[in-house]
């Protein structure tokens, strides 16, 4: 088996056993619902009993042929791919308290970066997005964007 | 055949604001289709918020949409030809005769002629849809609740094994988006379920969080994976008219994998690429004679186009007669209906045929309006190209997050939104494709719901569930379409065995 391939099965595996993994509390979660009536013989728990266990058996299937799967980035790529989630979990947390248009230029200034645009170039379209999007969404659609509570 | 509805629909259709909102979306939809790093799912998923949250009545949005799927399906062909990569799946097999004709200096001839064809696919799949929806409607009106579970059955089999080569993923897909469905407050039982005492899960998880987490946010991660892949596009375009003897040449082409293209977008699960890639063997079997296919023949490029647009007009026949998405695209657009409480289904062509009617008839002319964009402006349809990533994915996050926040006003819906993309993007990289998830997730509650009414009905009894001809008839189709591809597989592995035994018998 070539290393590819090899790759391809590991990451086929573990997947496979995530997924049995949610399917097991998915079903137990289902089938400890509480509910006082129902007005259908199955009520509220089968439904996802029965996905739960069509989950689970879909997983032994896919354990036995994990088909083909995408390598992970690695090295530098590896710290680029990881900087967008967390650059983003950032300025999600910050966007109502600093407002829209810091925050946005933060994400889009950062990703410019990540995606290997010069310094320079990067603030300019980051100001140029920020400016942007505020014009279309808040004034043209005419949607509440927050301003921040910072600065009041 | 009652058509009533479609005259109506171009009452609709052809108002100021309607007209208005279809041409913007033809114009997006081909910038859409012609950047590679994203298709027509994620065009729709990022302007979805947009149009609901501007008040736009259903109608208009659903022509928005539409016109932004077709849109996508003529723009498909631009980066295909002048840069070898397909703006969308249905585009893959345009690139095999439309970029050999760009490195021969015909990269205008290319693409106009694509143009025509994607025209002609448009026109024909839309006459089709118009005369085909009416009748699977009133076949589909008879429908009771046990009829419509074993349909969705149906629609999952279909899908689990048509769309691509590992079904048990794509069956694993449906499960997923089944499960998500069944998040927030059951009706029937007032019971919360997986909602973790989380007040905005109450009313379950929210279609555009879902939609834009899995197409836009994961997307950002690839792009950026794949990001430094050099491409060149080709500059030169050359003359942009085409000979006449061409287009005679193309006509029968045309025609012929219009038909195909309408044909599969009707079955469920299938979609543009399986069309085009149907559309183009059939094409080279019945034309290629002097072995010009792949080689910069213009019916290699007309037969992919024609059908990849058939096609798209083909899908919205089961989605809006019988509430089932014919592909992806169908299924977020189906999710869009249901944000304005509306539910598809046999009853949507009675109850408002001002939005069938509508859509079927903004097809008619979107197709003649994509043609007007196309022609003229594809100079600078074909400057997207150059856009760099660090200017692109940006937009993209900020569509994804103030669509997401002008929906809900809540920065809970971008975290989730958030970690449903980043569950997306490790499914992807597990070779999981994100359409069955949406297609599951628009179809659980609706599937969930028939199935409780069908057994409240008999009393608990599963006998309902094969007690009409409709079910049975549904139920054999459901078996014969899951089982029907292993069981070729298996044959044509045995067939290719022998033969090798055969060869090697002669050789020794």
């Amino acid at each position: 088996m070539s290393d590819k391939a090899g790759t391809a099965h590991l990451i086929g595996r573990i997947s496979a056993l995530c997924l049995f993994g949610l399917a097991v509390a998915y079903g137990i979660g289902g089938a400890s619902i509480e509910y006082a009536f129902s007005s259908d013989p199955l009520g509220p728990r089968m439904v996802p009993v029965g996905l739960a266990i069509i989950l689970g058996l879909l997983c032994l299937l896919y354990v036995r042929s994990p088909g083909t799967a995408e390598a992970f980035p690695s090295g530098r790529l590896l710290w680029r791919v990881l900087a967008v989630p967390l650059l983003l979990v950032v300025c999600i947390a910050i966007f109502e308290t600093v407002g829209f248009a810091v925050s946005i230029f933060l994400l889009t200034f950062g990703t410019g970066l990540i995606f290997g645009a010069p310094l320079g170039y990067a603030a300019v379209g980051a100001a140029g997005h920020a400016a942007l999007w505020w014009f279309i969404f808040s004034y043209l659609l005419q949607v509440y964007l927050p301003t921040g509570t910072l600065f009041g | 055949m009652n058509l009533d509805y479609l005259w109506h629909g171009f009452a609709v259709a052809l108002t100021g604001q309607n007209l208005l909102v279809g041409l913007i979306g033809c114009f997006i939809g081909t910038l859409v289709g012609a950047l590679p790093a994203i298709g027509p799912i994620n065009g729709i998923a990022l302007l979805l918020p947009i149009a609901y949250s501007m008040g736009l009545p259903a109608e208009s949005t659903m022509i928005l949409l539409s016109a932004i799927y077709c849109g996508a399906e003529y723009g498909g062909r631009i980066s295909s030809i002048l840069l070898n990569v397909p703006g969308d799946a249905g585009a893959v097999m345009t690139a095999l005769d439309g970029y050999p004709m760009a490195r021969q200096g015909r990269a205008g001839e290319a693409l106009t002629l694509s143009g025509i064809s994607s025209f002609v696919g448009g026109i024909l799949g839309s006459i089709g849809l118009a005369l085909f929806a009416p009748v699977l409607a009133s076949l589909a009106i008879g429908f009771g609740p046990a009829e419509y579970f074993v349909l969705m059955v149906f629609a999952f089999a279909t899908l689990g094994s048509m769309v691509g080569n590992q079904p048990v993923k794509t069956l694993i897909g449906c499960t997923l988006g089944l499960m998500l469905a069944t998040v927030g407050l059951d009706a029937t039982s007032g019971a919360y379920r997986f909602t973790f005492n989380q007040p905005e899960l109450g009313d379950g998880i929210e279609f555009v969080v879902l939609v834009i987490g899995l197409f836009s946010i994961s997307e950002a991660l690839v792009i950026l994976e794949h990001q430094g892949r050099g491409f060149t596009v080709i500059r030169e375009l050359g003359r942009m008219t085409v000979r006449a003897a061409d287009v005679a040449r193309c006509t029968g082409t045309m025609l012929r994998s219009s038909v195909i293209g309408f044909v599969v977008g009707v079955l469920p699960g299938t979609g543009a690429s399986v069309s085009s890639a149907i559309a183009y063997t059939t094409e080279k079997r019945l034309s290629d004679t002097e072995d010009t296919f792949g080689k910069g023949d213009v019916r290699g490029l007309a037969a992919p186009e024609a059908a990849n647009n058939a096609t798209a007009c083909g899908a919205f026949v089961p989605m809006l007669t019988l509430g089932i998405p014919g592909s992806g695209t169908t299924a977020v657009m189906l999710g869009a209906l249901m944000l304005y409480n509306i539910q598809p289904g046999p009853m949507l062509l009675t109850e408002r045929p001002e939005i069938v009617g509508g859509l079927v008839a903004s097809l008619f002319i979107g197709n003649f309006l994509l043609l007007l964009l196309n022609l003229p402006l594809v100079n600078i349809f074909a400057r997207v190209l150059t856009v760099p990533n660090w200017l692109l994915v940006p937009g993209i996050l900020v569509l994804s997050i103030v669509g997401v926040y002008s929906s809900h006003a809540s920065v809970f819906a971008i975290f989730l939104m958030f970690g449903i993309g980043m569950a997306g993007w490790l499914l992807r990289k597990a070779g999981f494709d994100m359409a069955p998830i949406i297609l599951g997730f628009v179809l659980g509650h609706v599937m969930e719901i028939n199935l409780r009414n069908a057994l409240a009905i008999s009393g608990g009894e599963l006998s309902i569930l094969f007690s009409s001809a409709i079910c049975i008839v549904l139920w054999v189709m459901a078996a014969a379409v899951a089982v029907l591809p292993t069981i070729l597989s298996w044959r044509s592995r045995r067939l290719k065995v022998a033969r090798t035994a055969r060869m090697a018998a002669t050789d020794g």
